[in-house]
């Protein structure tokens, strides 16, 4: 079983997946998420993938499923509620349970080891915590490509390293880095050679996992599970930007952030929706943004000569 | 007959844009304001006696008056990147810059999004929550993909909220039978507007009047007026001459050109007419079902752009079949990658094009004259 997942709203608890974070793909479809794309693609072209799970939140991704319509793999959308109720908990715990047996039947095996799973989750994400709340002092690309390395392998074999390179740069300005799931650390790597200091993070990949609230192995996993979802940093695209902004303003305090650099793909809209406000925000708070957007076409010397410039203003 | 028809739609025009302007700024209007998107179960507000003011469609109203660029600029200039849907831009440009042709709507005392069209909305609605500083309320859909029993108990749980916070909001009660009756307002309208498309492959109407025609399904579907209105209307329609049957079939697939004076690109098909469109489908919603919560549920569960890949690719093969159409103009929306992907195993000849319903700057007028041309030489 190889299924490629999208995005870290997929439940880690019900099987492994390997999370997608990029893939060099041909298929190029016109004012579309290149994330999204090359994700298609490589479900389309790598035999190495047998199935493909990601989550209706956007409309590149909503459309996924029409493109892979005819790739004979295992093909499963899943509807994130955009609301944080208790009706919403109950539904996603249903689809969880829908989910599992929608794996279970297409690869004829049984997933018995939800509550396992989500033990180890638990442990992960706890070792994560440590890493997160140490980061000013360890260097946050490699911090960013561990957690990279980890989300691609197995539930059982993701190991959080404890030994991080020291932060290349104590004493440079301090700032955050915010925005949609990088597709590596390269940037990470540009702010820390302009002599920036990234002491925290909003990416999905990194603070959805160490905001995640500890579930409970007693009562209903899967009512569970569910609600440690909703209740994890939520992402622009599930519809609560005040609960985005006054999370994140708090953090941003707390870790005394005098820059954010907000990176987006090109095309992701509820990215593009969310930054007027964010940056609003951060002008009320005095915090200097900068904002990039991947596009697949800017190359890294003019991504760097963007953050060399942040860093001087800083 | 023609003056009926024209009565009616002039009525329903002026009590929608009733409010516009003089409420805009400070004073409030005798009823609460809901700005929502295109697919609201609205039967709700109109049964609380709650206003409801459409910002797409005012989109579209502002560009077909030409002056979009502006304020697709002024937007930009706040932040909102040009990449995002351009109703959004365009109508938020219009808030920033104070002015717009039919003036501004009146200020929102709420703000409802549903994520039944496309994911766009709830985002633009966020923002607009964030600048106006008013509750916001995302009603979920999960659509055809989920389980039916599933999904109905989880979108009537909302309905039920809504209602809850309407009444709240309101200080009315929902009287049931109003409710009911309303919800036949709506199927009575998409009845009589369904048998006005069916003239399209026949008769010889521009589809510009059927671009500008839906919009009253849209702002005003549940109201008496409406099928009282189509049903002028095609009364109207039905005595055109036949279509000239000289000039090949064609499937507008897509959105309209709101900035274009026909809505489409009436100038690159001199030996076409356009017998079929999708779009104009879209808010013949479904309410089936025994009783209200139910039938609001099918009805907003299961719009267009929310059902499965496959049913989609049916109903719009359903849909190019009844027009007669012999090629399909498929459009890549720019702002709506929703609709994408849409146009595949149509089993017709069809040219691509690269648009934006709003931003007219973004179509490449040569390279679609040459496409056309390709598809002239491959029919």
């Amino acid at each position: 079983m190889n299924i490629l997942s999208l995005s870290g709203l997929i439940p880690e608890q019900i099987c492994d997946t390997i999370r997608f974070f990029g893939y060099d793909g041909q298929q190029r479809i016109s004012h579309y998420c290149r994330y999204a794309s090359d994700y298609i693609s490589q479900i389309l072209e790598d035999p190495e993938i047998d199935g493909a799970v990601f989550p209706r939140t956007c409309d590149s991704s909503r459309t996924i499923a029409s493109y892979l319509e005819e790739c004979g793999k295992f093909v499963y959308s899943f509807h994130i509620p955009a609301r944080q109720d208790r009706a919403a908990v109950s539904y996603l715990a249903d689809s969880l349970r829908r989910y599992k047996t929608a794996v279970e039947q297409h690869y004829g095996t049984g997933l018995t080891d939800v509550m396992e799973r989500t033990s180890l989750v638990n442990e992960r994400n706890r070792a994560l915590r440590g890493s997160y709340e140490h980061l000013p002092e360890l260097s946050y690309s490699a911090y960013l490509d561990m957690v990279h390395g980890l989300l691609r392998k197995p539930l059982r074999e993701q190991r959080v390293s404890d030994d991080l390179p020291s932060c290349p740069c104590p004493d440079g300005p301090k700032v955050f880095v915010a925005g949609s799931t990088q597709t590596g650390s390269g940037i990470a790597r540009q702010i820390e050679a302009a002599g920036l200091h990234i002491v925290g993070d909003r990416l999905s990949e990194s603070h959805r996992l160490v905001s995640s609230p500890e579930i409970p192995l007693e009562g209903d996993i899967f009512e569970n599970i569910a609600l440690s979802m909703l209740s994890s940093m939520p992402s622009p695209s599930q519809d609560d930007f005040s609960r985005i902004l006054r999370e994140d303003r708090e953090e941003l305090l707390r870790r005394q952030a005098q820059g954010v650099i907000f990176i987006t793909q090109k095309y992701c809209e509820p990215y593009d929706y969310l930054f007027p406000t964010y940056r609003k925000m951060l002008d009320g708070l005095g915090i200097r943004s900068l904002r990039i957007t991947v596009s697949g076409s800017q190359s890294e010397n003019e991504t760097a000569l963007v953050v060399e410039t942040f860093a001087n203003m800083l | 007959m023609a003056q009926l028809y024209l009565q009616l739609q002039a009525k329903l025009m002026r009590d929608y844009y009733r409010d516009f302007t003089k409420y805009a700024k400070g004073r409030k209007p005798e009823r609460k304001v809901a700005w929502v998107t295109a697919f609201t179960p609205v039967e709700i507000l109109e049964a609380l006696d709650i206003e409801y003011i459409y910002p797409e469609s005012y989109a579209a109203v502002i560009a077909a008056s030409g002056k979009e660029q502006d304020l697709l600029r002024e937007s930009e200039k706040g932040g909102l990147c040009r990449d995002c849907c351009a109703y959004s831009g365009c109508y938020n440009g219009a808030l920033s810059a104070g002015t717009a042709p039919r003036g501004l709507p009146p200020r929102p005392d709420v703000l409802i999004a549903t994520n039944n069209q496309c994911n766009t909305l709830p985002g633009w609605w966020n923002l607009l929550a964030q600048d106006y500083d008013v509750p916001l309320i995302v009603l979920d859909y999960p659509g055809e993909g989920a389980d039916r029993e599933q999904a109905f108990s989880y979108v009537t749980a909302q309905h039920r909220e809504l209602i809850a916070r309407m009444e709240e909001l309101s200080g009315n009660r929902l009287d049931d039978g109003r409710l009911e009756r309303l919800i036949q307002n709506s199927r009575d309208s998409v009845a009589a507007w369904k048998k006005v498309v069916g003239l399209l492959p026949e008769k010889d109407i521009e589809p510009t009047v059927l671009f500008d025609g839906i919009s009253y399904l849209i702002t005003s579907r549940c109201k008496p007026e409406t099928a009282e209105f189509y049903t002028a209307m095609y009364e109207y329609y039905a005595a055109s001459p036949e279509a000239d049957r000289g000039r090949k079939p064609v499937f507008w697939l897509g959105y309209p050109l709101w900035y274009h004076p026909q809505r489409y690109l009436k100038e690159l098909l001199p030996d076409y007419r356009v017998s079929g469109s999708n779009y104009v489908t879209w808010w013949s919603l479904d309410y089936d079902g025994d009783e209200p919560m139910e039938q609001l549920f099918t009805a907003y569960n299961y719009t267009f752009l929310n059902l499965s890949a496959e049913t989609k690719r049916r109903r719009l093969q359903d849909c190019i079949a009844a027009s007669g159409a012999e090629a399909a103009i498929s459009l890549r929306n720019k702002s709506c990658k929703c609709d994408f992907v849409s146009a595949r195993y149509i089993g017709l000849p069809q040219v691509e094009l690269e648009i934006d319903m709003i931003d007219r700057e973004y179509l490449d007028m040569d390279r679609a004259g040459e496409l056309m041309g390709i598809l002239r030489e491959i029919l």
